[in-house]
């Protein structure tokens, strides 16, 4: 297991100032030449720019609620989770449960659904994942691959497979006019509700004695055992936190774009590429990537339209270049950075 | 002949079978190999000697180049290699064993050794496809394991052989890559105080008939003082003397230095 | 050594295409034959998958990209270029070799986590650009199936055979003499030196550096092969469904070979091909299966309807596969077939004596 501090704070300022500091000439005209190209897209087509800025940012808040428990898990007790995509679609259909079928309230579901995903984590902990915090990681990621096969198929013989939905209160069901647009109130509560997540979990984590012992542990597991900490409880409870904030991204992202038994997979995917462009080991660089790769996804396809409206070049106007834009970005990210954007030497290798 | 002083050698490291300039390795805040200088000449049976702690791993792992060193330069046979990659080393003859059991675990015992001998003949990639890889390499092997005591055991796996045995499997994989100098550590842990003298012989066996140059990391005392040339005392990091055995041990600042720290212990 | 044990694999596979199709169309198990065809081409697939994971300890979670290159590459030729099967096959294989090759320099020394996030990420990366249909190539997501079928194949009554100068043979023979051939290549590869040394990777990395081999060459030369040899068995596959579909470069597919493999046991030449045949076999006979009658069909005293429990089998082959994981994750059903085997020779050892 690695010894690697995620102490947010001080990594934040730490990380922020170094890739700074260490910017090429080449990047630095990168970045300006983005921010040209992004005004440019914005003065074209304003309403779409904002429409696409703020669903990039939705869609980066989810990405990063999942990506949080995959990277503090891997970072922490060295298994790569692969259910954690699985808790994330059963955080989706427990809401649908609660809402579209007993007829609750949407409230009762945002409480309800994390804390149910986190029962399931918990037994998947204690009957699992306990075993494997010190095999070969490869062993981790082959358990836990099998753990989504049957949360899979469990979701399907109660759900079935066809896609499902279910409707928000009506206090959420607004907009607000920004001028060029209209936000939806639902999307505004998504970021509130995962920033506030995303916040408590960093908390949590540098400032609490509970990450302390478990950070602790993680660097040495028998002084700290011998101090009496009781470690295996506190990776339970760690490991049933991240799955409840992935179960709450499920129920947030449900709730503004339906559900179907092929999300838990496809955003575990994107997870994975959100680490390994944040970095391993790194919960900032997590949060960091997962915002990046959320608005790249959304805002390339604006900037590219708006380029080859501007130009008359319709080889600009790639169609559906967005579901490729998050590998896209892994790629690049990984021939210039081999690390990810704020990863350390050594980590998982 | 007099004990040495931190540093001072009797020999430039750039000619020595294997020297180190100003070597330096830290981890975070850790330094664990601080400003070693180094000279071994070709045929010495050098011991690596030092308190749990001292860098001595540390030392073998950069100058194999499995860590790459914070500052200074390694020297073998006359050239820098500070910069090649750690695969090359056993093929230019700069070979080593581990102070951990590390073998292929599941395979067998001829299959560790051939697989080596197979690699100092093939170089660092060898796209061989075409023979039946049993019978490359095999003689040698075979002849290794006879010369380390292990001439029984061909076909066990080496997971399941005794502690003891799979050190010395350790120093016969060390052997197949045909070394011309040799790094030991600590190639007796663990061991019985029998089984300690007859490994001490086998080290002793492959540095006078082999001609090899040989660097031993080493607890036991009785070891060092009866096979090597010299010896290198390390202390947290750097090279406090160097010198025969005998003056070694009656050197005050060696002694300063183990007793010193057991007193701060106590 | 005898003569026997030394070609024990070449005679294994030689007994295995010849024993194959008689043995699931016996009725007591399937009933039909033309399952074994597909069987071996996964068979196929999942060993050069095994290349990788069993014998030099990558796991690969975006395998299937591989299979697509074939099967896509003859496809798109045949289907949509008018050119002849073979240069779809050629490229289709030389395509996924180079493709491995580049996309190994890239990731391979990044350690075996992160070659497996990548491969699923590049795997997935790919599937999106298949569906696409870059240049109205591939079909989307409805794949090829128009036109797909090379010439010299024919279909009668679902059906099919190959027809060459001198005679008419049945596809199945076609496909075991591609499986022979590729599986006794693997086999060869394996034992030669180069194999030796993909296993001493797998076993202990570090060691394997210390001692000499330039690690990272020889994952990127095996993660080559690999891709190589999983596209011939996309190449197979896209005769055997008659085109090309969109699922083949699914995460499901790459899924499937990583279960596959670790059910049969990825340490063992013959691991994929048994974890294939329990695999397929098992879905095959369950999903067929609806009444269960007890003691036997003829003598049904109770008939119980298992269909709905059945049809997620999944689910319990999900169960089998965490408990194969924990408990030997490299031994699988071959594994303990051997040990099986072993044991009972020991009994019956002791019982002549
Ligand atoms: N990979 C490493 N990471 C961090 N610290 C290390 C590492 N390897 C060694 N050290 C530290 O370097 C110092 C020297 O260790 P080592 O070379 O193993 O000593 P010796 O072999 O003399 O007992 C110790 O303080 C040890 O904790
Ligand atoms: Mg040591």
């Amino acid at each position: 297991m690695n010894g690697n501090d995620p102490s947010f704070a001080r990594e934040a300022t730490d990380a922020v100032r170094g890739r700074l500091g260490s910017l090429t000439p080449a990047a630095w005209a990168l970045l300006v030449i983005s921010l040209a190209v992004l005004a440019f897209a914005f003065a074209v087509r304003p309403g779409l720019f904002v429409d696409n800025a703020i669903g990039g940012l939705v869609y980066g808040m989810i990405l990063v609620m999942i990506a949080l428990g995959l990277s503090l898990i891997l970072g922490l007790m060295g298994v790569v989770n692969f259910a954690h995509g699985a808790l994330f679609m059963l955080g989706a259909y427990f809401a649908y449960q609660v809402v579209g079928a007993m007829g609750l309230s949407f409230w009762a579901a945002l409480v309800v659904a994390p804390v149910a995903v986190g029962a399931v984590g918990l037994a998947m902990e204690v009957t699992v994942l306990r075993r494997i915090y010190d095999q070969d990681p490869i062993i981790g990621l082959l358990a836990t691959f099998g753990l989504t096969l049957m949360v899979q198929e469990a979701v399907r013989a109660v759900w079935g497979a066809a896609p499902l939905g279910f409707d928000v209160p009506r206090a959420l069901q607004g907009g607000t006019d920004l001028g060029v647009t209209t936000v939806g109130t639902f999307r505004i509560f998504t970021v509130l509700v995962a920033t506030v997540a995303v916040v408590a979990v960093y908390l949590l984590i540098s400032r609490t004695d509970f990450g302390l012992t478990v950070r602790a542990g993680v660097q040495d597991d028998e002084m700290t055992e011998f101090l009496g900490v009781d470690l295996p409880l506190r990776f339970t409870a760690m490991f049933c936190l991240g799955a409840a904030i992935a179960g709450l991204g499920g129920v947030l992202r449900a709730a503004e774009s339906g559900l179907g038994t092929g999300m838990g997979q496809t955003f575990v995917i994107l997870a994975f590429v959100v680490v390994v462009v944040g970095g391993v080991g790194s919960l900032f660089g997590s949060v960091v990537s997962g915002i990046l790769i959320g608005e790249a996804t959304f805002m390339t396809p604006v900037v590219l339209t708006a380029l080859s409206a501007a130009t008359g070049v319709a080889a600009f106007d790639v169609s559906g270049i967005q579901g490729l834009v998050p590998y896209l970005v892994m790629i690049t990210v990984l021939l210039v950075r081999p690390r990810g954007l704020f990863g350390e030497e050594g980590l998982m290798e | 002949m007099t004990v040495l002083g931190p540093n001072e050698s009797i020999l430039d490291p750039r000619e020595a079978a294997l020297g180190t300039e100003g070597l330096v390795r830290r981890f975070g805040e850790v330094t664990a190999v601080d400003d070693v200088t180094l000279a071994v000449p070709s045929g010495e049976l050098r011991a690596v000697i030092g308190p749990n702690g001292a860098g001595k791993t540390t030392l073998f792992n950069v100058v194999t180049g499995l860590l790459s060193p914070t500052a200074g330069r390694v020297w073998f046979e006359g050239t820098d290699v500070t910069d090649a990659p750690q695969y090359e080393r056993p093929h230019a003859g700069l070979a080593r064993s581990f102070q951990s059991n590390e073998l292929f675990t599941e395979e067998s015992v001829l299959e560790n050794v051939r697989v080596v001998v197979q690699t100092a003949e093939y170089g660092p990639f060898g796209l061989d496809l075409f023979r039946d890889a049993a019978s490359v390499g095999r003689e040698r092997a075979v002849e290794i394991l006879d010369r380390v005591g292990l001439d029984a055991a061909h076909d066990t796996l080496a997971k399941n052989l005794p502690h003891g045995d799979q050190r010395r499997l350790g120093i016969a994989m060390a052997l197949a890559t045909d070394p011309d100098v040799l790094l030991l550590d600590e190639p007796t842990s663990g061991m019985s105080p029998g089984a300690t003298t007859k490994t001490a012989a086998l080290v002793e066996d492959i540095h006078d008939s082999l001609g090899l140059t040989v660097l031993l990391i080493e607890h036991d005392m009785d070891v060092v003082l009866s096979i090597s040339d010299r010896v290198t005392v390390l202390d947290q990091g750097r090279a406090i003397a160097t010198g025969p055995p005998e003056e070694i041990r009656t050197d005050d600042d060696v002694q300063e230095a183990y007793l010193g720290g057991i007193r701060e212990e106590l | 050594m005898s003569a026997l044990s030394r070609y024990r694999v070449p005679v294994g596979l030689l007994v295995l295409v010849v024993a194959l199709r008689p043995v699931v169309a016996h009725q007591w198990l399937l009933g039909f034959g033309q399952i074994a065809t597909s069987m071996l081409i996964w068979m196929l697939f999942v060993a050069a998958f095994n290349l990788l994971f069993g014998f030099t300890g990558l796991l690969s979670f975006g395998h299937a990209m591989f299979f697509g290159f074939g099967m896509y590459g003859v496809a798109i030729a045949v289907a949509r270029l008018d050119l002849p099967f073979v240069v779809g096959a050629v490229v289709g294989v030389a395509f996924a070799a180079a493709f491995g090759n580049l996309l190994g320099r890239l990731i391979v020394e990044k350690g075996e986590i992160y070659f497996a996030m990548l491969t699923l990420a590049v795997g997935e990366a790919v599937y999106f650009v298949v569906n696409r249909n870059p240049l109205g190539l591939t079909g989307g997501s409805n794949g090829i199936s128009q036109n797909a079928l090379p010439p010299w194949v024919e279909t009668f009554r679902g059906q099919k055979s190959v027809v060459l100068p001198f005679a008419e043979v049945e596809w199945y023979w076609v496909v075991a003499v591609v499986f022979l051939l590729c599986m006794l290549a693997l086999w060869q590869l394996l034992r030669s030196p180069f194999g030796r040394s993909l296993v001493a990777v797998r076993e202990n990395e570090g060691l394997a550096r210390a001692m000499g081999m330039n690690v990272d060459r020889y994952k990127i030369a095996s993660f080559t092969a690999s891709g190589a040899l999983a596209s011939i068995a996309g190449v197979l596959l896209e005769i055997n469904t008659q085109g090309a579909s969109i699922e083949t470069f699914g995460v499901l597919t790459s899924g499937d070979a990583v279960l596959m493999a670790v059910l049969g046991g990825v340490n063992y030449f013959f691991g994929p091909v048994a974890g294939v045949f329990v695999w397929q076999f098992t879905a095959e006979y369950l999903s067929s299966f609806r009444m269960l009658n007890l003691p036997t069909t003829e003598l049904a005293l109770v008939s119980v309807d298992v269909s709905g429990v059945l049809q997620h089998w999944r689910f319990l082959l999900g169960a089998l596969f965490v408990a194969v994981v924990l408990l030997s994750p490299k031994d699988g059903v071959w594994g303990a077939l051997r040990d099986g085997v072993r044991v009972a020779a020991a009994r019956f050892r002791e019982v002549r004596r």
